[in-house]
């Protein structure tokens, strides 16, 4: 139980590293690709949970966090894509 | 069940290794390529570790089902997901695959 609570702290500085290339990012890229592991460090987290609790409740939170977080990484790479082709035609542009 | 500890303890190190690389690799599309194959790493491992401890502790066949469902969702969709956000990092740090090429 006690290795469990350090899975915890680890998977909190795992966030921590997510939230600082989340906030600090360069590029848009580098914001999606924070938001990228803050999703996998959530699945862990709730399959924590779960191991804890020993309740299944968590392990479909973290289907469902799979599903969103694939969604929405698919979702910004696309609007990203679009929008620096955009600004990419006008700058080209006389 | 000790092999159920050992996987999850590498998965731990695994996430922290992609957290690391996501913090200090100089490039986009290299912080991509930490991220994305390390976590992807990492959460299955750590989703074959509660798959043993759930078996080798007798807590019923819905954990495994709903584990593998896991698992086999984020193998099967997240390559995908990765190689848009590859090429939006592309397209962005300037070299893009559509017509720039003979700047």
């Amino acid at each position: 139980m006690i290795l469990l609570q350090l899975f915890m702290i680890a998977a909190g500085l795992a966030a921590t590293a997510g939230f600082y290339r989340l906030i600090n990012g360069p590029t848009r890229t580098d914001r999606v690709i924070g938001l990228d592991l803050l999703f996998g460090v959530a699945i862990v987290f709730s399959l924590i949970a779960a191991w804890i609790s020993q309740s299944t409740v968590y392990l479909d939170v973290a289907i469902g966090l799979a599903l969103t977080g694939i969604a929405a990484t698919l979702s910004w790479a696309r609007l990203i894509q679009e929008q620096t082709a955009q600004e990419h035609d006008r700058e080209k542009a006389p | 069940m000790l092999l159920a500890w050992l996987l999850a303890i590498l998965a731990i190190l695994t996430l922290l290794v992609a957290a690391l690389g996501v913090v200090r690799l100089p490039d986009a599309l290299s912080r991509q390529h930490a991220a994305t194959k390390a976590a992807t790493l990492a959460v299955t491992m750590f989703a074959l570790a509660l798959i043993l401890a759930a078996l080798l502790s007798g807590w019923g066949w819905g954990w495994t089902l709903r584990l593998l469902v896991m698992v086999v969702i984020l193998l099967c969709v997240l390559p995908l997901a990765s190689h848009a956000l590859g090429r939006a990092g592309l397209a962005e740090s300037g070299g893009t695959g559509q017509g720039s090429r003979n700047q």
